[in-house]
């Protein structure tokens, strides 16, 4: 019995070198074409996967997409960073039980809205908003409403884990900065925001993690067009975008368009594990610290 | 036990009260020197009367009138939860941080009305420091720590700051064993080292009163008797009230002991007459160690 | 010292003893200065305090945007045809969810059975059988470092993942290609030709099929048959050049059939059909979604094991209990709801998730019922609302709005009820 749950559990490491053996095997075929180069691919500024009908004809280079998912994250982060702190700090520092009381169960409700009616919101609010606002400054799609969806939707993370790194803090620190005479703002900001440092930025971090994989909003709001630029009005199709665009488009399995797919969600891959494994290394510390 | 005596007892007071309300804390008292605590040795500093606090709808302390004399120790003794942390607590509002706690009557530091929604309470902790149960630096370098107070309230040079987290530290008796690692974290000083410097960020903002709640309960004897020793010598520039459940650390180190039972003040007066002939007969039973 | 001190220095005064420095010397009393001073930073203060309130506020008004604006989108193509239709490209007016809610909840279904029994497994394993053995330790902590890794991998690459390892299966069992092959069929599946029979009216019988490589088969001389039914009797061969003439009777005429009468190829499943590789179909896409949601299952577990007293165990072991009995007697059944309230949580996210279904599924919606085997393929309500609102036209976009409505809807009961069975647990 006790095998049978040690298998369980290795099954979880199962799963991470299937992944990993997935993308590996399946990017080859494309990294391997004769049509792609690695290096065109790291610094490549065109990616025509989708659009030009010759495999002759299409620029493979990364950077569009990423600059796509690094714009949406950006403004995503932007949004949800100070919010989920400030919330954090509210929650853990100064509300009171009725105001948790709805704050709490508003949070958890966001939390818990699929992905894909964030994107519909995107679409149906904060793009025509936008455009409303500026006059037509802003494409129908572009990354800004995405990002702002994509915020929407990391701010419970990022308050949740946030707090939890504050109420970490033990109560002695709170009531040593009072007592030196510190307001309410002091102690939160020179004391317990400090020591609670890490926590914080492993939520930072996760939440990045999570705004660079998110794949509904992006595909509903973000647009279709790959754009390597740094104006977040444009359309701006990021690296889950494409990925989704391919598999909905009439690509058969086994062209080198296709399997760019591969490489792209091997770049996705790295960067999101990268940030995720930095968070939880980081996570681990704060927790061990006041332990 | 009941309390018989629902009264209680107003300490005798050698000062007229007037004397102490003109004598307002000004540049020039503020920084009492030995010279000056010679002087006003009874001089009254805080004034305590019918006083009641709660937590919610539990009464922690009944009808209280107690008065705190200028440079000297006052022990708060008794046994567990018989109001006396809560009692330290609201002398420098730090109950404020407690949703539910809330007072009334007569707390007066001076002629400053400690109670009043009005009063500044950063500048009262500011002249009223407190130093907690568990030692509790701030995860900062021990230079830091005792900066933190000064930063808050004064513009200093570097020099000036630096001057001054010397002096606090020489005065917390924590300077020779710190000197060669200030930018150390704090954190990383034994329990007794900690106190003491959290003693000495206390002192950096330049308090009259030091608060203290059972300062040595959660530390080693050999630290303790540092500490003890510490706030025998501090008395000199500082009015001191320390809570403790040690009555012999109460008989070392104060001059004046006052003994609280279920929320209510039973006795109090100079040290050697509430241990050796204590007036009520439950003093006499707790100093006995009969019961707490 | 170099700022020199007017304090005068008492003869007592021991050497250690310092002179005050200036600036403590200012700054304890209350000078306007100071009260300047206190009474800014109090202003401070509460300025950072109004912010907290409003930017926490915030989020209750984006709440309210959010749900008021799709209400508002949707409320007109909130009908019954909503939940009893199926998409429709000729009528959009008359689309409707239903194959969609019955795909999620089978799906679910799926996805609960497979990630449930094992995220529980690995919580046990990781939280009650703590190993002493150093290297075991360090194993441990890599397992839960991977599992925390784990819940921070984008759900598209779970897709792609679900896409090798259970729709191709690596290829190892055959590709899947219409008309060609069907991979390795273990199970639940007949095949058999299709022949009309001369009954007319398009009667027909069946003729087992033998090899699968040959999509179609034309009759040259008698042979064995089925009828409907499943009864076996020798099909007979009618050739109209040979002036026998056709038969009359409607018995024998629905066992003949004209000689080069051809047939094509038809497949008898049953719910239980089952092949390698599993193709697009909702098994697949279930066991993609439970992939995804293991590593939450795993965390809530562990923690609600985690939160069970201490105190509980040792009392267990202090009366005799074995590892075994103390697990299944008193951890898991304290952390049971916890457990729960864990798993209906995941369960919620993976009704709601649509890229990994998006890629193991592809983007079509057109299916007008459930799930009829395990390799059918189905249709989500997180795809079919994608398809609805990236399509430009108006009725579609205020059904994608009604169908959030009935997906929240669907959420929010699923939620009532772990909060429902927690608490009734926590009665009992």
């Amino acid at each position: 019995m006790l095998s049978m749950l040690a298998m369980c559990a290795m099954a979880t490491i199962g799963i991470t070198i299937g992944i990993i053996v997935m993308l590996v095997t399946q990017s080859w075929h494309f990294f391997n074409s004769e049509y792609v180069s690695v290096t065109e691919f790291l610094t490549g500024t065109r990616w025509t996967a989708l659009q030009s009908k010759n495999i002759e004809d299409a620029d493979f280079g990364i950077w569009p997409l990423l600059s796509g998912t690094f714009r949406v994250t950006a403004i995503a982060m932007l949004i949800a960073l100070p919010s989920g702190l400030i919330t954090a700090v509210y929650l853990s520092e100064f509300a009171t039980k009725k105001v948790r009381a709805v704050l709490k169960p508003t949070l958890e409700i966001i939390a818990g809205i699929p992905t894909v009616v964030l994107g519909y919101f995107a679409v149906l609010v904060i793009g025509p908003s936008l455009q409303w606002m500026t006059d037509g400054g802003f494409d129908a799609f572009n990354a800004t409403s995405a990002g702002i969806a994509v915020g929407i939707l990391c701010l419970p993370m990022v308050c949740s884990l946030s707090e939890d790194a504050l109420h970490a803090v033990p109560r002695a620190l709170r009531e040593g900065a009072y007592g030196l005479g510190c307001t309410p703002f002091e102690t939160s900001v020179k004391v317990v925001i400090p020591a609670a440092l890490s926590g914080i930025v492993s939520a930072f971090l996760l939440a990045f993690s999570r705004a660079i994989g998110e794949t509904m909003v992006v595909a509903l709001a973000a647009g279709t067009q790959a754009t390597y630029t740094i104006d977040p009005r444009t359309q701006s199709q990021t690296m889950t975008g494409f990925i989704v665009e391919m598999i909905k488009s009439e690509n058969e399995y086994g062209t080198v368009q296709y399997f760019s797919l591969y490489g792209v969600a091997i770049t996705l891959f790295v960067i999101t594990f990268a940030m995720t494994l930095i968070g939880q290394l980081v996570r681990r510390r704060y927790r061990e610290s006041y332990a | 036990m009941i309390p018989e005596q629902t009264q209680p007892i107003r300490l005798a007071i050698d000062m007229p009260q007037s004397a102490s309300a003109t004598n307002a804390p000004t540049t020039d008292t503020s920084a009492p020197s030995p010279a000056d605590a010679s002087q006003s040795a009874e001089e009254l500093c805080i004034e305590i009367s019918h006083f009641n606090a709660w937590y919610g709808s539990f009464q922690a302390i009944h009808d209280l009138s107690l008065d705190i004399r200028r440079n000297q120790v006052t022990a708060f003794i008794g046994p567990s939860g018989c109001g006396k942390s809560t009692l330290l607590r609201w002398i420098n509002r730090m109950n404020d941080i407690v949703p539910t706690a809330h007072s009334n009557g007569t707390l007066r530091i001076h002629d400053l009305d400690v109670l009043s929604p009005s009063t500044d309470v950063v500048h009262l902790r500011r002249q009223v420091g407190m130093v907690f149960q568990k030692p509790n630096p701030f995860p900062k370098t021990i230079y830091e720590n005792v900066a933190f107070g000064p930063r808050l309230h004064l513009k200093l040079r570097r020099g000036e700051l630096d001057e001054l987290v010397e002096w606090s530290l020489r005065k917390a008796a924590v300077w020779d064993e710190v000197k060669d690692r200030l930018n150390a974290p704090a954190l990383g000083l034994s329990g007794g080292q900690q106190q003491r410097l959290c003693i000495a960020r206390a002192i950096a903002v330049g308090p009259e009163i030091l608060l203290m709640d059972e300062p040595c309960s959660a530390l080693d004897p050999a630290s303790t008797l540092a500490i003890e020793d510490l706030i025998y010598e501090l008395r000199e520039q500082y009015t001191i009230v320390m809570v403790t459940h040690n009555m012999q650390q109460a008989s070392r180190c104060s001059d004046r002991t006052a003994f609280f039972f279920e929320g209510r003040l039973v006795e109090s007066g100079p040290t050697d007459d509430v241990f050796t002939k204590p007036q009520q007969k439950r003093t006499d039973d707790y100093v006995r160690g009969r019961f707490g | 010292m170099n700022i020199e001190s007017t304090t005068p220095v008492a003869p007592n005064d021991s050497e250690s003893q310092r002179p005050v420095p200036e600036a403590i010397r200012q700054g304890a009393s209350a000078t306007t200065e100071s009260t300047q001073n206190s009474q800014r930073r109090i202003r401070r203060s509460k300025t950072f305090y109004g912010i907290c309130v409003s930017v926490s506020f915030l989020s209750i008004v984006v709440l309210a945007v959010l749900l008021i604006s799709i209400a508002v989108q949707g409320r007109s193509r909130l009908t019954p045809t909503l939940l009893t239709g199926a998409h429709s490209t000729s009528e959009p007016a008359s689309s409707g969810m239903y194959p969609a809610i019955i795909g999620s909840l089978s799906i679910c279904a799926v996805c609960a059975l497979s990630a449930l029994p094992l995220g529980i497994g690995t919580a046990i394993f990781l939280e009650e059988f703590q190993p002493t053995n150093p290297w075991l330790r360090r194993l441990h902590g890599f397992l839960n470092l991977n599992i925390s890794n784990l819940a921070g991998v984008p759900s598209i690459v779970y897709g792609l993942l679900g896409l090798s390892l259970f729709v191709f299966m690596f290829n190892a069992f055959g590709q899947i290609k219409v008309n060609e092959s069907s991979g390795t069929e273990l199970m639940g599946v007949e095949r058999y030709y299709q022949i009309l029979t001369l009954a007319g009216g398009g009667d027909s019988v069946l003729v087992r099929q033998t090899d699968l490589a040959l999509p179609t088969i034309t009759i040259t001389e008698p042979i064995e048959a089925v009828d409907r039914d499943g009864n076996t009797f020798r099909l007979e061969v009618w050739d109209p050049k040979s002036g026998t003439p056709k038969p009359k009777d409607p018995a024998t005429q629905h066992r003949t059939v004209r000689l080069g009468q051809s047939g094509g190829a038809y497949a008898k499943t049953s719910w239980y059909y089952f092949r390698l590789p599993f193709g697009r179909s909702f098994l697949a896409a279930g066991l993609t979604l439970s992939l995804v949601i293991l590593p939450i299952v795993i965390i809530a577990a562990q923690e609600a094991l985690r939160s069970v007293s201490p105190s509980l165990r040792e009392a267990s072991y202090g009366l005799g209990a074995t590892k075994w009995q103390t697990v299944r007697n008193v951890s898991l059944p304290a952390a049971i709801p916890g457990i729960m309230t864990g798993a209906i949580l995941a369960m919620g996210r993976a009704i709601g998730e649509a890229a990994p279904i998006l890629v193991v599924l592809g983007a079509t919606v057109a299916k007008n019922s459930g799930p009829q085997n395990l390799m059918d393929t189905v249709v989500t309500m997180p795809v079919l609302i994608f398809h609805w609102a990236g399509d430009p036209q108006v009725t579609y976009q205020q059904l994608a709005a009604a169908a959030i409505i009935v997906l929240l809807l669907v959420l929010l009961l699923m939620n009532s009820l772990a909060i429902y069975l927690r608490q009734k647990i926590r009665v009992e």
